[in-house]
């Protein structure tokens, strides 16, 4: 990228700057910058002066931080998931070679359940226990725009599932992924990476298609043997849009995927794809209407161990398999109303058929099940003075299980100064059951399970009020402070059958509240060297309610570190070399196994991408995580077969043309 | 204890950003006007202008901009010390319509929009790459439009337009532009 030459001026820049800018200075070398980059880079410039939504980020009135394409290529991830740790406000484990844990504020339990996430509008989140197959999300990294993280209840927008957070993964347009890209690399625990796009367009429609390879070895137990649980992966792809047609916009996007996981018990197989289209009408700045359709069908093939206690076979193992197809509509339309009220309405239909066939230890009856859910929402942003909005609204929910569930939310943004904002909310979040709380059996007579959904499970619900300031000083320095007091009701809990004990089987038995801050800062230091700090500070308070059981004491949903942190720098260097580290440190995370308490030591780690661009076309990266241990756990309790993640280091070679 | 410490660590980053934040302004995300003056800058690479748009081998590539002298001042920026081929590369303000003088490319500020079936009119079969960043622009007979989508530059290209101004454009910009045809 550009010289270094800025480098001599930089102390002098800083005793400067303290009362007066230098625009002129700035200006020229941004002017300069710009001319290094050819055609295609320069069209993914992101400008800042814009008319509609300047600055959309800074005065966002809520916990929002947004992962960038930039920023996901130069951390080396591999997969979407390992992109998340980019987020300040998530807490992110690995559980296994293709394992992961992920939440926002808390609750990242082995089925944790509260976060809402979308790929393209698509939701992504598994009914049968509200969870994420993360191993099943992927994409080609190269070919996303932007992944928005919210921390903090997104209900009223979003429904059912968002109740501490939601992640809006963004696809690029593929007027943004034309022309040819190729990856291909390897490594000791990614040991094969490869991945090939092509974009291209005739006069009314732009496309693409994508397909992505992975292979990754085993990660290991805490003696350093292999746990077993090497996996690979392929998807495929495309995206069609047309951005001028005489109707308006359309998109037509489609995947295919295919995981093969070993584990000591079996071979699991996961695989789907899905159609997606979209529909988008704009009419003048502020008023539009969006109508998108999709169907994604996923399927599981699971193997269950069989069931033992003291020797004895209560159930033989198996194997879980799963179709869910979904069919959703959703429509969306934005008006503005008396000059000051910007109204955005919608109306949802989604209808899931689940197919299951179950194993003797692990069911869920009935094995075919047809579930509809309709909802409904309103929001009106109303500026209240030139500074002032307050946004009100709900969603309407109807699902099979609970009837209507209602999300209301207020929310108050006070613009102190341009690019300076003062935020606070208040709002309703449930998480609807999913069929583990109400479903989960046994196979047919004579097999046992210990575990067993309820009936009369009902939503968990959430009431969040929160706190947050965020500023954006120059153009150089950001930073986003956000704080929340959450009361939760009706929180899972395990309870146990009067006199046999097993099985056990859920209720609603767990309350309490938990409070916390999210910091995150971005300091542009030079042109060419930028850091980004986050620190993430997350106390529990949950205990089992008067008159009721939990085997583990309220401390299966709790097991999250109570502080995270980290650090990123970026920094280019001449002859197109990049340089990037990322330092993160997560706190001890106190989990437990029914009545036995457990810890995840708390770590600190490293990852590390040098890399340089040897031609306009040619890009070659060494890439490390987890640089400063041999092997450490991010999950579980303590146990001979826990699994631990192994530092890895591969090298890619990249193609752009 | 633990927390007490958290709550103060908190406390000092974020008091200690606000300092920082008084101090460093250096380094800046690209404005919408420089990033498009770099833009026209490369245009004069990936169009061909037939030998005889220039007198001798020594004449100046003449970037014109129309309405907009601060826009000229950030395209002089781009083009400062640069050559295309043996033609030192130079920018010339035009106030009004009636002072364009003969030039390679010419840029029309979005100010100008009353102007432009004049331009168009005057300009025709001379030899001369018409930019704007106006509405419309591309299907209005400007050659290139750059059009500003999600906060991201396009580019529009009037093949046509281009022809019967006796241009080629390299197929490497094409590939990245959308199309669009006079009138629709």
């Amino acid at each position: 990228m550009a010289t270094g030459c800025k480098w001599k001026y930089f102390p002098l820049l800083l005793g400067l700057l303290g009362a007066a800018r230098a625009p002129a200075a700035e200006d020229s070398s941004a002017i300069n910058n710009l001319k290094q980059l050819d055609v295609q880079d320069l069209l993914n410039v992101e400008v800042t002066s814009v008319s509609r939504h300047a600055a959309p980020l800074a005065e966002a009135p809520s916990a929002i931080q947004v992962i960038t394409a930039a920023q996901i290529r130069r951390s080396g991830a591999t997969t979407l998931a390992a992109a998340l740790q980019l987020a300040d406000n998530l807490q992110v484990a690995q559980r296994g070679a293709s394992g992961w844990s992920i939440t926002a504020r808390g609750f990242n339990t082995d089925l944790a359940n509260k976060l809402l996430v979308m790929i393209d509008g698509r939701t992504v989140y598994t009914p049968l226990y509200s969870g994420v197959f993360w191993d099943a999300q992927d994409y080609l990294l190269e070919d996303i725009d932007r992944i928005e993280v919210i921390s903090g209840p997104g209900g009223t927008l979003w429904g059912a599932n968002a109740v501490n957070g939601v992640i809006n993964i963004i696809t690029k347009k593929a007027a943004d992924t034309q022309g040819l890209y190729a990856e291909g690399g390897g490594g000791n625990e990614t040991r094969g990476i490869a991945g090939l796009r092509f974009g291209g367009s005739t006069p009314q429609v732009n496309y693409r298609v994508y397909g992505k390879y992975l292979d990754f070895d085993d990660s290991a137990l805490p003696d350093g043997s292999p746990a077993g649980d090497a996996w690979h992966r392929g998807q495929a792809g495309f995206r069609m849009d047309a951005p001028d047609s005489t109707l308006g916009a359309w998109t037509l996007q489609g995947d295919y995927y295919s995981n093969h996981e070993h584990s000591p018990t079996g071979t699991s197989v996961l695989g789907g794809e899905n159609l997606l289209g979209r529909w988008s009408r704009e009419h003048g700045e502020d008023s539009g209407f969006s109508l998108q359709v999709y169907y994604d069908r996923t399927t599981l093939s699971l193997p269950v161990a069989p069931l033992t206690i003291a020797g004895l076979v209560l159930s033989p193992p198996g194997t879980l398999h799963d179709e869910l197809q979904t069919f959703d509509v959703d429509f969306q339309h934005r008006l503005q109303l008396g000059g000051i009220n910007a109204l955005t309405w919608g109306l949802g239909f989604r209808d899931t058929h689940d197919a299951l066939d179950n194993a003797p230890a692990v069911a869920f009856v009935p094995d075919r099940l047809d579930q509809q859910l309709y909802s409904a929402f309103l929001q009106d942003e109303i500026q209240l003075a030139a500074q002032l909005a307050l946004t009100v609204g709900s969603k309407v929910e109807h699902n099979d299980y609970t009837g209507y569930e209602f999300e209301p939310s207020v929310r108050l943004q006070w613009q102190v100064a341009p690019a300076h904002t003062l935020w606070s909310a208040v709002s309703r979040a449930v998480r609807a059951p999913s069929r583990i709380d109400r479903d989960l059996q046994e196979g047919p007579a004579p097999y046992l399970s210990i575990l067993h959904g309820s009936s009369d499970f009902r939503s968990e619900n959430l009431l969040a009020y929160e706190l947050g300031y965020r500023a954006s000083v120059g153009e150089s320095f950001t930073s986003a402070l956000s704080t929340f007091y959450n009361v939760y009701k009706d929180v899972r809990s395990t309870a146990i059958t009067p006199a046999t004990v097993i099985p056990f089987y859920f209720q609603n038995g767990v309350q309490g509240h938990t409070w916390g801050a999210e910091w995150t800062g971005t300091l542009q230091l030079t042109d060419d060297w930028s850091l980004r700090a986050g620190y993430v500070l997350l106390q529990e308070k949950l205990h089992v309610k008067p008159g009721y059981f939990d085997l583990s004491n309220a401390r299966n949903e709790t097991a999250d570190p109570q502080q995270q942190a980290s650090l990123h720098s970026s920094l280019d260097l001449p002859g197109g070399v990049a340089v990037d580290l990322g330092l993160r440190w997560v706190d001890t995370l106190r989990n437990s196994d029914a009545q036995q308490v457990g810890t995840v030591p708390a770590y600190m780690d490293l990852d590390a991408r040098l890399a340089w661009r040897a031609s306009r076309n040619l890009e070659l990266s060494l890439d490390g995580a987890n640089l400063l241990h041999d092997q450490h756990p991010e999950y579980g309790f303590p146990s001979p077969q826990r699994t631990e993640i192994e530092r890895s280091v591969y090298a890619k070679l990249v193609w752009r043309q | 204890m633990r927390l007490a410490r958290g709550a103060l660590l908190l406390g000092a980053l974020w008091l200690g950003m606000a300092v920082a934040q008084e101090r460093a302004a250096a380094a800046a995300a690209p404005t919408e006007q420089q990033l498009k003056a770099v833009f026209v800058f490369n245009f004069s690479h990936f169009v061909a202008w037939p030998p005889s748009a220039f007198a001798s081998p020594t004449d100046p590539f003449v970037i014109g901009v129309l309405g907009n002298d601060a826009f000229a001042a950030q395209v002089e920026e781009a083009v400062h010390d640069e050559r295309l081929d043996t033609h030192p590369l130079e920018v010339r303000r035009f106030a009004r319509v009636d002072d364009i003088q003969d030039c390679r490319i010419l840029y029309i500020d979005r100010s100008q929009q009353a102007a432009l079936g004049r331009v168009l009119t005057l300009l025709d079969h001379r030899d001369t790459l018409t930019v704007s960043d106006l509405d419309d622009a591309a299907k209005r007979g400007i050659i290139i439009q750059l059009a500003t989508e999600d906060n991201r530059i396009r580019l529009l290209i009037n093949t046509e337009s281009a022809h019967s101004a006796g241009l080629t454009i390299s197929s490497n910009l094409l590939r990245l532009a959308r199309v669009a045809h006079t009138g629709d």
